[in-house]
C-alpha cells in the first residue's frame, strides 16, 4: 500500500474532501525526500500528472512545488506539497518519472526554481535569450524596444 | 525504440544530420519545431521546441477575477474551446458550490459532445491530408462546417466559444436546434460508414499507420498519457467515465480501446468516439428537461473558499485539468492548466526515435496536438 512506503518519507498528512476539493490526499514533504517518495509512487503504479509552483515569497518567503500523482482506473489523487527557500534548488525526478522533465523545465523558465540533477534544465516556453521569470509575484513586463507607445 | 527499425550506425557518425520539421511546417498543425537527427531517412533522435505559442494564460489568470478569465479557456484550446469554456465554468462551480439547473446540464453535455465530433472530424481531416489524402479534408470538413452552423445558432460564434455561464448557459436553446442536432445525428451516423470505407479499409493508409508510432506499454506511466492515444494503448479510462463530472454518470455510452498502441489503433478509436458521442446526443435531445437554463440564483462575487481545488475534464485529447489556488480573494492566486497536448508531445523523443521521417508525421498527426494547448 502507497501509504505504508510514504509514512516515513513525509512531514504531514490530510484526507481531503474529495467532492469539494478533486483530491483525496494531500501530503507535506520536504524537498529532500521528493526522489524517495516518487520511487515509492511509481512502485505502486502511480502517474505524475503535473508538477507546479507558487509564488509565495509575500505569504511566507518560499516557493512551493506541488506534485500530483494519480492512477489510471479509479482516480487516486495525491498532492504533495514541498516548500523550499527562495534560493534553494529542489531535486529533480525526471530520471524516476521522464514526465518530470519538461514541467521541471517549465517551473525553472516560469519561476526560476533550479532542479539539481535534471538531464537539461533550459527555457521551455519563453525564448533562450529571455532574462525574466514571468511567472513570479513581483514581474514587471519590460518594455519592448520594437514597439512605439502609439501601438498599445 | 520502435523494434522495426533499429539504428545501426554510430550517432556521432558524420553519415548523420539534423533537420528542423518546422516551425512553420504544415503536419505540426501550428508553431511547433521538431529538432531531428537523422541517419538518412531514420531518426535517430527528436528533440520537440515549443514556445512559439505561448500567450501566458495563467499569468492572465493572476491578473482578473474568475469571470474574466472565462474567455481564456476557449482560446488555450481552439478546437475543444467548447469543452474548455464548459470545464472551466465547472470547475469554479464546483468551488464556489454553485448548484446547476437540470437543463443547463443537458445542454452543456450536447454542446461538448457536439465540439467533440467537431474536433474529431478536423483532426480526421488533417491527418489524412499530412498522410497525402486530400478527398477525406474535404469530406471531413464539409460535416465539421454542419455542426459550426448549428452551434453558431446558439452560441454566436464559432470556434472560441464562451457560451457557459457560472451556474448554467447564457442563452437557453429553442427546438429548431434541437431539430437540426437530431438531423445531424441521422446523418451523421450514415457518414461515419463512409469515412469507414473510405479510409479504414485504404491500402495505403494501412500501410502507413499500422505499427508505426507504437507507444510502448510503459510509456502510459512514465508520461501520463490520456485520452484517445491511451485508449489506443489497451486502457479503458476515460475521465467521463473514471470520475463523472456534470450529469455523464446518466448517459449509456461505451469506451472505445485498441490495444495495439499503433496510430492506427488511435484512428479506430478516434472513429468509435465519434459514434458514442452520437449515442449520448441523442439520449440527451430525448430527455431535454424544461426549466432554467441559468441558476436563478448566482453569487455576485466569486470568492472560492481559500484552498486548492482540482478539476478535469475529458478533452478531445485527453485529461484536462484545471489546478486553482484561491487565496479567498477574486482573483486566482495560481491557476495551472495541465494540458494533455503538453504530456503527450514530451512523449515523442521516446516514441519517434528509430522511426523513419515521413512515419514522423503520421505519428505528430494521430496525436492529435493542438499547438496552442502545448504552449498556453
Amino acid at each position: 500500500m502507497i501509504a505504508d512506503k510514504l509514512s516515513s518519507l513525509l512531514l504531514d498528512t490530510t484526507e481531503a474532501n474529495y467532492d469539494a476539493r478533486g483530491f483525496h490526499v494531500q501530503h507535506t514533504a520536504s524537498a529532500d525526500t521528493l526522489p524517495q517518495i516518487s520511487e515509492a509512487f511509481l512502485s505502486e503504479n502511480f502517474h505524475l500528472e503535473m508538477i507546479t509552483c507558487q509564488d509565495r515569497r509575500e505569504n511566507d518567503d518560499k516557493f512551493r512545488l506541488i506534485y500530483q500523482f494519480n492512477q489510471y482506473g479509479t482516480p487516486q489523487r495525491h498532492v504533495i506539497h514541498a516548500d523550499i527557500a527562495p534560493d534553494a534548488t529542489a531535486p529533480s525526478i525526471a530520471k524516476i518519472f521522464p514526465a518530470a522533465d519538461w514541467y521541471e523545465r517549465e517551473i525553472f523558465d516560469m519561476y526560476g526554481v533550479t532542479f539539481d540533477g535534471h538531464p537539461d534544465l533550459k527555457r521551455i516556453l519563453m525564448e533562450e535569450d529571455y532574462f525574466g521569470h514571468p511567472l513570479l509575484k513581483d514581474f514587471v513586463d519590460p518594455p519592448n524596444p520594437y514597439r512605439s507607445e502609439d501601438d498599445a | 525504440m520502435n523494434s522495426r527499425f533499429e539504428v545501426e550506425q554510430d550517432p556521432k557518425s558524420r553519415d548523420t544530420y539534423y533537420l528542423n520539421m518546422g516551425p512553420q511546417h504544415p503536419s505540426t498543425h501550428g508553431v511547433m519545431r521538431i529538432k531531428l537527427h537523422l541517419n538518412g531517412e531514420r531518426i535517430i533522435s527528436a528533440e520537440p521546441i515549443i514556445g512559439y505559442g505561448h500567450r501566458a494564460h495563467e499569468k492572465m489568470a493572476e491578473n482578473r477575477d474568475y469571470l474574466q478569465f472565462l474567455p481564456n479557456p476557449s482560446r488555450v484550446d481552439y478546437l475543444g474551446g467548447m469543452i474548455y469554456n464548459i470545464g472551466y465554468c465547472q470547475a469554479v462551480e464546483r468551488a464556489m458550490d454553485i448548484e446547476v439547473p437540470e437543463r443547463a446540464e443537458y445542454i452543456r453535455i450536447l454542446c461538448n459532445e457536439l465540439n467533440r465530433i467537431s474536433s474529431h472530424l478536423l483532426w480526421l481531416g488533417t491527418f489524412l491530408m499530412d498522410l497525402g489524402a486530400f478527398t477525406p479534408f474535404l469530406y471531413a470538413f464539409d460535416d465539421r462546417e454542419k455542426i459550426l452552423d448549428i452551434l453558431d445558432r446558439i452560441t454566436g460564434s464559432r470556434l472560441t466559444y464562451c457560451y457557459a455561464r457560472f451556474g448554467g448557459v447564457i442563452l437557453d436553446i429553442d427546438d429548431v436546434f434541437l431539430d437540426n442536432v437530431s438531423n445531424f445525428c441521422t446523418y451523421f451516423v450514415e457518414r461515419l460508414k463512409e469515412y469507414e470505407k473510405l479510409v479504414i479499409g485504404n491500402v495505403i493508409f494501412r500501410e502507413r499507420t499500422i505499427g508505426v508510432g507504437i507507444f510502448a506499454p510503459d510509456l502510459a506511466q512514465k508520461y501520463a498519457i490520456t485520452g484517445p492515444c491511451l485508449r489506443a494503448m489497451g486502457h479503458e479510462n476515460d475521465v467521463r467515465k473514471d470520475e463523472p463530472y456534470g450529469i455523464y454518470d446518466r448517459f449509456d455510452f461505451d469506451v472505445p480501446t485498441q490495444t495495439e498502441g499503433d496510430c492506427f489503433a488511435r484512428t479506430l478509436v478516434r472513429m468509435e468516439e465519434m459514434r458514442q458521442s452520437i449515442r449520448i446526443i441523442e439520449q440527451a435531445v430525448n430527455d431535454m428537461p424544461d426549466g432554467l437554463f441559468i441558476a436563478a440564483r448566482v453569487p455576485r462575487r466569486i470568492r472560492p473558499p481559500e484552498g486548492d481545488y482540482y478539476f478535469c475534464v475529458e478533452s478531445p485529447r485527453g485529461s484536462f485539468g484545471m489546478y486553482i489556488a484561491s487565496d479567498g480573494s477574486d482573483i486566482p492566486f495560481r491557476l495551472k492548466l495541465r494540458t494533455p497536448s503538453f504530456s503527450h508531445i514530451s512523449a515523442m523523443p521516446a516514441v519517434m526515435a528509430g522511426t523513419m521521417l515521413a512515419d514522423a508525421v503520421a505519428i505528430l498527426g494521430s496525436i492529435d496536438i493542438v499547438v496552442p494547448e502545448i504552449d498556453r
